[in-house]
């Protein structure tokens, strides 16, 4: 057996946080100085807070679309959210109480991690835009008559297209999760509490939800930072507005105008400020459990 | 100790590009990819002392990427003739959008690198003018070029571009007019709308067969499009050449009104636009839509080319205001290879490869920069007519491009429509 390192943990992560620290908080440091109206580049050198100000009041061409892009942000990411964590549970509750199977399992929804989201995106695109695969199914085998009366599932105002992509993908993601847990878990509760007379639903509800919880959410937090923040999905399957809060952040700081930057730029940090603010309250909460 | 290094040394160098934007200093110049000798070893008067600056440099030109038959063009035409005529290797980098390529020198002046990495951009308009705004252009050269005498200088249409003076920070390499373009196995050539009213009926009468590109970043046709539409509605371009808000505020709520008018009759009842050219020539091709846009000399000719539209497809124009324009190439000040930008930027004026540019199945499909009138080497000549032979049948007669051929905005009312057109016609507030 090797010798255990005595080094404080903080110094073998010295390298790694330093980049992180370094990267991170050179651009972060930029992106402050830039939504503030700093760009010395073009002569401001003032610092101001029109652009949060405009944005937050909902004028100006940034501001006119925030709230509109917060709200449609916040839909998907919820709602995406909210789905596939609990058809993972469903799913995972579900293979777990197969007998057997379990590599095979794993292994199918392994797969689904390998597929980049953008090319999960794209492949949802030629299969169920309107003039997609399933369109020209559909109309060839005499469903519909045109390709174009498919109905509207991605490219879509409500985000359905956005929704279905982060539900197809994240639910694998999350099923892992608790799976992993589920699998740790001695069999011997989920009998005793049969014994004892508990069925089918009280077994879930008492036994297996409090024991999976804690790991189910901190995946959840992980999917709504994800989604919530995600840039590449809206930008393929989503419309021209409403928009999500990242598509409109990159349409700003690569505005002609570069003004527009500190517009781009404050939505990018608003942003920020939104997933650090629900981690931190998503910890709060497991931490007083 | 090796993998620390490798961890440590990228973050080093964003610490030293942070560093030097608050003072610029010569540390920063290790971060730029090529180092080259600096400007002022060649004498833009001497054309020959150019070429021997550009001998065995590499230039590093940022082009629009979008075009697959484009980008080819460039590879197959461009970059071996530099390479024989003046051993200088071309390095075509590819970009979304043009104003990612602005937004690389900016971010190279904020950080002050000099040399930076571009040499050469693909331009015109808003990003010419962003460049220009910021004094981070090469000045000073575009007359210079030896096949400038090509170019016919007095021309308001390329010496102002978008209403801003090109002031020689800019040559051209082509120009464009915006057409419209069918399938003429689908519809006959005497149901085509012929103007802007005329479309609306048409459109209004068949409903969700006709949508226009969004304008905006990437639809820069459809901005063109709602351009035509401003034209159209105030009797002519002639006022939109000068930017005055009290024009645009008497003449924006009529082109709301028009696009408005004209939205539920569109392809998904205007809910949702097509994002750029290749989608709305996909949704033509699919038979979603009866037309599409393009910019293209060549009409449908190039789309075709490539199978991307049938080859019964034509391109054709409305009687008067469709928008034409050249489009330019600029040198960035802080460019490491000047003299071997200057030469592409002079190559791309040669009258032979202004003639295979036209030539559809080249799939370039632009116009010319030069006026024909001004070539009189013999072979040239012969060059310039035989390609214009080849326009075929999928192009808009050259006749019906130049009756309806008008000038572009001055560049304000560009983000002018752009902006507002979100506000009033997609959001519909």
């Amino acid at each position: 057996m090797r010798r255990r390192l005595s080094l404080s943990p903080w110094l073998s992560l010295a390298p790694a946080l330093a980049l992180v620290v370094v990267l991170v908080g050179a651009s972060l440091a930029y992106g402050v100085a830039q939504s503030l109206g700093l760009m010395a580049v073009i002569g401001q050198n003032t610092v101001s807070l029109d652009a949060y100000r405009s944005l937050l009041s909902g004028h100006g061409p940034a501001g006119r679309e925030f709230w509109s892009a917060l709200g449609f942000s916040l839909w998907v990411s919820v709602t995406a959210t909210i789905v596939s964590a609990a058809l993972a549970l469903l799913l995972a509750v579900g293979l777990a109480s197969r007998p057997g199977g379990g590599a095979a399992d794993t292994l199918a929804l392994n797969w689904n991690l390998a597929v980049p989201h953008l090319v999960w995106a794209v492949a949802l695109l030629l299969f169920l835009a309107q003039s997609g695969l399933l369109a020209r199914l559909a109309a060839a085998g005499g469903l519909i008559e045109l390709p174009a009366e498919f109905p509207v599932l991605v490219r879509d105002r409500y985000g359905l297209g956005l929704i279905l992509h982060y539900v197809s993908k994240e639910t694998p993601f999350l099923a892992l999760i608790v799976l992993a847990m589920l699998r740790s878990q001695p069999t011997g509760y989920a009998q005793v509490a049969a014994n004892l007379g508990a069925n089918r639903w009280q077994r879930l509800r008492y036994v297996t939800l409090p024991f999976v919880m804690p790991g189910l959410l901190a995946g959840a937090l992980l999917v709504f930072a994800f989604v919530f923040s995600a840039y590449e999905v809206p930008a393929v399957l989503g419309v021209g507005y409403p928009r999500m809060l990242s598509v409109l952040a990159l349409r700003f700081f690569t505005d002609p105008d570069l003004r527009a930057r500190a517009d781009g730029m404050a939505v990018s940090l608003i942003l920020t400020a939104i997933v650090l603010a629900v981690a931190a309250a998503s910890l709060k909460r497991g931490g007083a459990k | 100790m090796k993998r620390w290094h490798s961890l440590i040394a990228p973050a080093l160098l964003v610490l030293a590009a942070c560093s030097s934007s608050a003072t610029p200093s010569p540390a920063a110049t290790t971060a730029a990819p090529t180092t080259a000798p600096a400007a002022g070893d060649f004498d833009l008067d001497q054309w020959d002392s150019v070429l021997a600056a550009a001998r065995g440099q590499t230039v590093n030109w940022y082009v629009w990427g979008g075009s697959d038959s484009i980008n080819r063009f460039i590879d197959t035409f461009y970059g071996p003739a530099l390479q024989e005529r003046y051993g200088i290797t071309l390095n075509r980098v590819p970009v979304a959008d043009t104003v990612d390529a602005v937004n690389q020198v900016l971010s190279e002046k904020q950080a002050g690198t000099d040399p930076g990495a571009v040499d050469l951009i693909w331009i015109n308009g808003e990003n010419f003018y962003t460049l220009k705004q910021a004094d981070l252009l090469f000045p000073a050269w575009a007359q210079k070029l030896p096949n400038s005498r090509y170019v016919n200088w007095d021309n308001p249409a390329l010496n102002l571009d978008f209403g801003h003076p090109v002031d020689n920070y800019e040559s051209p390499w082509s120009s464009a007019q915006l057409q419209l373009v069918y399938d003429s196995a689908r519809l006959e050539a005497a149901e085509l709308p012929r103007s802007y009213t005329t479309l609306l009926e048409w459109a209004c009468a068949h409903p969700g067969r006709f949508t226009y590109i969004a304008p905006g970043p990437g639809g820069f046709l459809g901005t063109r499009f709602v351009k035509g539409a401003l034209y159209d509605l105030s009797g002519g371009s002639a006022a939109w050449l000068t930017f005055d808000q009290a024009t645009w505020d008497t003449w924006s709520p009529a082109l709301w009104a028009y696009l408005n008018e004209l939205k539920p009759c569109l392809w998904r009842g205007g809910e949702t636009y097509p994002q750029d050219e290749a989608e709305l020539r996909s949704l033509l091709a699919n038979q979603e839509v009866d037309f599409s846009l393009t910019n293209d000399i060549t009409g449908a000719g190039t789309a075709i080319e490539n199978g991307l539209l049938p080859a019964t497809a034509r391109a054709f124009v409305f009687d008067q205001n469709m928008i034409g324009d050249f489009n330019y190439v600029a040198i960035p000040a802080n460019a490491p290879h000047k003299a071997a930008a200057l030469v592409l930027a002079d190559l791309l004026l040669e009258p032979e490869f202004q003639a295979a540019q036209i030539v559809p199945a080249n799939g370039f499909g632009l116009g010319y920069a030069i006026d024909v009138n001004r070539v009189t080497d013999e072979a040239a000549v012969a060059a310039l007519l035989a390609a214009a032979t080849q326009l075929g049948e999928a192009a808009t007669p050259a006749s019906d491009l130049a009756r309806a051929l008008v000038g572009d905005t001055a560049a304000e009312y560009h983000t002018l429509v752009e902006q507002d057109w979100r506000v009033y016609v997609l959001q519909g507030e």
